[in-house]
């Protein structure tokens, strides 16, 4: 499949070409020849969103527990036109999201390592009930509470700066982009290049672009791993689990947990290469389609270190309250953790293929259709496809509102076994179900304003539109989610 | 099923590729704000979602890594 879609990128290349460059008149030396700026003046984009989800398979917790998340975003970017050819955009932001799951890094209410709340101080009891449930002497969790640990939050912060050239002719554009994001145990530092070339009276837009991202991991190991590594066998002896009972499948006491499995990751360093072809081209005075081909090489740490996994081969020890056991992968379960075996092991490269074609028709001057497919594999063994479909409606000259409809299905990574239901013989495995097989639809809309006079004026700058979307989604695997996004868009 | 694939992509390569010239007074349909073939600047955190909770990702003409994407 590779080397047909290599070939394909090859073809549509070179129809492009074939279809000639547009001759350019030779000019005299003294002739004054008009060039539009190719951006006239600073423009400001706002962004921001509110994106909240819940689900039933926490990847923390090795496929099973509540996958609540919260996620609160903002973005602005400022294009400032340098001279007649050049721009220079400026984008930054941050996400600030609070997550159940990575919360549970450390599920333990209680405990030297992690949230102590609860363990060994909390014994309110002062008979009014409020501390029923929590009066108990030994730390315990759940993969359906979210935990306090310091894990639960966390911001991150990105910026990115893009500088493009025009030629003369406005027919070739350059582009040279850098980017960097930080959040608590990750950063990432990218670079790129690209070029875009117009032909056919620019109809025809051939692009290549390459990109390069050195991100490198913090490593984060739940909390039973991280005493393993740090202790060795001893562990059940010393740090967090001093005196803390391990109860076995049936709730008795055992001194039996150990997760020989579990070593510390040696390289904490992922980095991503990617080559993105474009094709657009205008096919009549209504219609107009581009085709997208990435070529993606990811290699490093592609594991999430903070992900488990529980062997079906290996005995199961808890810690928590025995009478949970039996209802652990359920909601019902307040007050027990089942310890890892092992976090998630993935192969340290991955190799991604994805394939998109958009389609937009200029139906009449109310209605227009928006449509975008993709085709996805990469060597991991996971298969996609992504339909959409955008139905702006005109309400006049600057209202327009779009329903939108989103398909996608996905065959599952050859490396990916529910909860519980790996063996410890694999060489590679996961719980996450971001890579299982499942379908999922996107329903929403939205609505947008657009004024070319810029009539509402905030300081120096014009509001030329703005855009409100919001969008449910629904996972067959029971993760659902909304997410609402502002967009504004202010003019000098 | 991928070789179908691949015939598709072909053909509609071929067909891109022998288009006749609209002229640029003829584009007033085209350059509609609508009709823009890039995502829209508020599909970006979609997008992103997107990548975190799909195994897929690329080929929409925009940011094709960097990040963690594991919360």
């Amino acid at each position: 499949m590779g080397k047909h879609l290599l070939l394909f990128a090859l073809l549509f290349t070179i129809t492009a070409f074939a279809q000639g460059t547009d001759t350019i008149p030779a000019t005299d030396s003294t002739e004054v020849v008009f060039k539009k700026r190719v951006l006239e003046t600073t423009e400001v984009d706002i962004l921001s969103s509110y994106y909240k989800q819940q689900g039933i398979h926490s990847a923390v917790g090795g496929g099973t527990g509540t996958e609540e998340l919260t996620d609160a975003t903002a973005d602005i970017i400022i294009a400032i036109p340098l001279n007649d050819d050049n721009v220079l955009t400026v984008d930054a932001g941050f996400s600030a999201y609070t997550s159940a799951s990575s919360g549970n890094i450390n599920p333990f209410f209680g405990g030297n390592t992690g949230a102590s709340r609860r363990y060994g101080n909390f014994r309110d009891d002062d008979d009014d009930d409020d501390d029923d449930d929590d009066d108990y002497g030994t730390p315990y969790g759940s993969p359906w509470v979210a935990s306090t640990g310091a894990s639960q939050k966390d911001v991150l912060t990105s910026i990115s700066g893009t500088f493009s050239h025009s030629s003369d002719d406005r027919n070739i554009v350059w582009t040279a982009n850098a980017s960097g994001s930080i959040e608590y145990d990750y950063h990432s530092v990218g670079f790129g290049a690209g070029l875009a070339k117009l032909f056919n009276n620019k109809n025809t837009e051939v692009s290549v672009k390459a990109n390069a991202y050195l991100d490198k991991w913090k490593p984060i190991y739940p909390t039973e791993l991280h005493e393993y590594g740090l202790y060795g066998s001893d562990f059940l002896t010393n740090g967090y689990f001093n005196g803390v009972p391990v109860l076995d499948q049936y709730g008795e006491g055992s001194s039996s947990y150990l997760p020989t499995a579990f070593r510390p990751f040696t390289n904490s360093n992922r980095n991503s290469y990617s080559l993105s072809f474009g094709f657009s081209q205008v096919l009549t005075q209504k219609l107009q389609a581009s085709i997208f081909l990435d070529v993606l090489l990811q290699e490093g740490l592609l594991s999430t270190p903070y992900q488990r996994v529980y062997f079906a081969d290996r005995a199961n020890y808890y810690i928590g309250k025995p009478q949970y056991i039996p209802v652990y992968t359920s909601a019902e379960n307040k007050g027990v953790y089942k310890l890892a075996d092992d976090v998630e092991r993935l192969p340290g490269n991955r190799f991604k293929v994805p394939i998109g074609l958009r389609l937009n028709y200029y139906a009449n001057d109310l209605h227009v259709v928006r449509t975008y497919y993709r085709y996805y594999t990469d060597d991991w063994g996971l298969r996609s496809h992504t339909a959409s479909v955008e139905l702006p409606v005109k309400l006049g000259q600057r209202f327009t509102v779009y329903p939108m409809y989103r398909f996608y299905t996905q065959k599952a990574s050859d490396h990916f076994a529910p909860h519980d239901k790996h063996y410890s013989f694999e060489k590679y495995y996961t719980s996450d179900h971001d890579l299982s097989s499942f379908d999922s639809h996107q329903y929403g809309g939205g609505f947008s304003y657009t004024d070319i006079f810029q009539s509402f004026r905030i300081l120096y700058f014009g509001l030329k539109s703005a855009d409100i979307r919001f969008s449910h989604y629904e996972r067959s695997d029971s993760l659902s989610s909304n997410i609402i996004t502002i967009a504004l868009k202010f003019v000098q | 099923m991928e070789r179908i694939t691949c015939i598709l992509l072909i053909t509609i390569a071929l067909g891109l590729g022998s288009c006749s010239s609209v002229k640029e007074y003829e584009k007033q349909y085209i350059n509609d704000p609508e009709m823009v073939l890039n995502a829209k600047s508020s599909e970006r955190y979609e997008t992103n979602f997107q990548v975190y909770r799909e195994g897929a990702s690329g080929a929409n003409g925009g940011k094709t890594g960097g990040g963690c994407g594991c919360n």
